[in-house]
């Protein structure tokens, strides 16, 4: 990290754990396995071993077989793929499906495209926490549903969804269930072989893998397959065709070895932080959490504040990173869809920032966004107009 | 990579310590007083000009906006305080723009300190008329 620059923005990448820097370097120094996998060659046999420990040591992680894991280049192809691939498969069944607004956009404007496309896509809103009620999804549910897509932990405000009682009852009906897990896995307790999930996608460098290599979990059992939505090579049970990367296969392998090694550590560590972080705080005028504070994980703290611009909030926050719930640089100023979609007005969701934070973050990280955050608010305060409308 | 590029260094200054945010003391010949918005939940500027004679004596802004509009803010009433009150007639911002580097994506944010500007000399010529 250059400077002075404290880091909480654990959600949108996490540093690279250094024994996962490590292990991607030996691949990449000279003699390392450089070598294509799919070659039958000594060398190409030395990447392909590679290539399955690190298939292995996920799979470890999420509790599946190694054969139900398909590297991608990160969550938003296994995302893509899921759908779009699932949907296809399914199109003479039926074309109804279902997901929330409040998803990541790898999945809603894969929802949309295939609603371009013919498909008739029901979104289910969430409550004001962010959290979806299981009896509006069922209510829902028709004969022609062929799949349904929620995410496990939302990436702006970390509310976790029951993604086992989702996948209870799409099982139950013979329809697939797929999660973006890609802000849960390697952090949240996953045990796939006792949980009625079908497809899973997740990404390396939301748990200190490297960044551009991902999965896609697919169960085995029948009807639980997807058309793949790239052509080439065989690759991946001819599913996800290209030469695999094998110095960032081997960085996710390790980065998931660590993860599964030092979860229990890790939540608790960030439960700490976001207490913290909480209770530094709290006391600010009007401050709203955004999404519910007890189904949440605890690696992600959402927070809005009426009165103040959230372009001008992140400015007044350096040195810390964090995320605003603003795009700043739009004319339009548009503000968080998925904190729209909780109910919170375009003021308060523009105001929105998102502290999120992980192993490497310290207490003193905290303790400085804590004085930022409440200079920011005073001053913009204080220079701000008396009465606002939205406010 | 230049990780202080979206704000220069004049954005950064006028945007810690905006000199002119406030309210006016109501010592001037003539207080005027604008209220202008992006939209009912977007950019809000209140201003304020103290005229004495023909002469803005003092200028103050209130704002909720973005880094650049601040900053735009508090130039502007620097170069108009001490100016003659005709000069909020079509006060042109390109200069602000240009010495801020805003980018062009913001520009529109920028004209609602012409739209304020305005709002200001259509106040004084309706009570000088």
């Amino acid at each position: 990290m250059s400077g002075a620059a404290v880091y909480l923005d654990f959600a949108a990448t996490t540093p690279i754990d250094s024994r996962v820097a490590d292990a991607m370097h030996s691949c990449l120094s000279p003699g390392g396995a450089f070598a294509n996998p799919a070659s039958i060659h000594i060398a190409g046999r030395v990447s392909a071993a590679l290539v399955e420990q690190a298939r292995q040591r996920l799979a470890d992680l999420l509790g599946a077989a190694p054969h139900c894991l398909i590297w991608t280049s990160g969550a938003t192809e296994s995302d893509n793929l899921a759908i779009a691939g699932a949907a296809g498969l399914r199109a003479h069944r039926g074309k109804h499906l279902i997901t929330m607004p409040t998803e990541h956009k790898a999945v809603t404007e894969t929802f949309r495209h295939l609603e371009k496309s013919g498909y008739d896509v029901t979104w289910l809103k969430p409550d004001a926490e962010g959290l979806l009620a299981i009896d509006e999804l069922e209510a829902q549910l028709r004969e022609d549903t062929q799949l349904v897509s929620v995410m496990h932990v939302n990436n702006e405000t970390g509310v976790i969804q029951d993604v086992r009682r989702i996948g209870e009852i799409c099982r139950a009906r013979d329809i697939l269930f797929h999660t973006d897990a890609a802000q849960s896995v390697g952090k949240l307790p996953l045990d796939l072989s006792e949980m009625p999930i079908d497809l899973l996608s997740l990404t390396a460098h939301k748990f200190h893998g490297p960044q551009g290599i991902g999965a896609l979990y697919i169960a085995d059992r029948p009807g639980c397959k997807v058309l793949p939505i790239m052509h080439g090579g065989g690759q991946e049970r001819r599913m996800r065709p290209g030469s695999l990367p094998v110095h960032q296969i081997v960085g996710a392998g390790t980065a998931a070895g660590i993860a599964r090694d030092q979860m229990a550590a890790d939540l608790l560590h960030v439960t700490t932080l976001r207490d913290r972080l909480w209770q530094g705080i709290q006391d600010v005028s009007g401050i709203l959490c955004n999404g519910s504070f007890d189904h949440a994980y605890p690696g992600i703290l959402n927070l809005s504040v009426p009165g103040v611009e959230g372009e001008s909030l992140m400015l007044g926050l350096e040195p810390v990173c964090a995320a605003s719930g603003s795009a700043c640089n739009s004319t339009s100023g548009e503000s968080s869809y998925v904190l729209r979609a909780l109910g919170r007005n375009d003021a308060l969701a523009q105001s929105a920032i998102r502290f999120s934070f992980g192993r490497t973050t310290t207490n003193d990280d905290i303790d400085v966004a804590i004085e930022r955050y409440r200079w920011a608010v005073d001053h913009l305060r204080s220079i701000a107009p008396l009465h606002s409308p939205g406010c | 990579m230049n990780a202080t590029a979206a704000y220069n260094e004049a954005v950064r200054r006028h945007f810690a310590d905006p000199q002119h945010a406030g309210d006016l003391q109501k010592d001037h010949d003539l207080t005027l007083v604008a209220d202008v918005s992006e939209s009912a939940e977007g950019a809000h500027i209140v201003m304020s000009a103290g005229i004495r004679g023909d002469t803005i004596a003092a200028m103050a802004f209130r704002v909720r906006g973005c880094p650049h509009l601040i900053a735009a803010l508090e130039l502007a009433c620097r170069i108009l305080t001490g100016q003659p009150v005709a000069s909020l007639e079509n006060f042109d911002s390109a200069n602000i723009t240009q010495e801020l580097s805003v980018p062009v994506e913001k520009a529109g944010r920028i004209l609602l300190l012409e739209d304020a500007l305005a709002a200001l000399w259509a106040q004084y010529v309706s009570i000088e008329d």
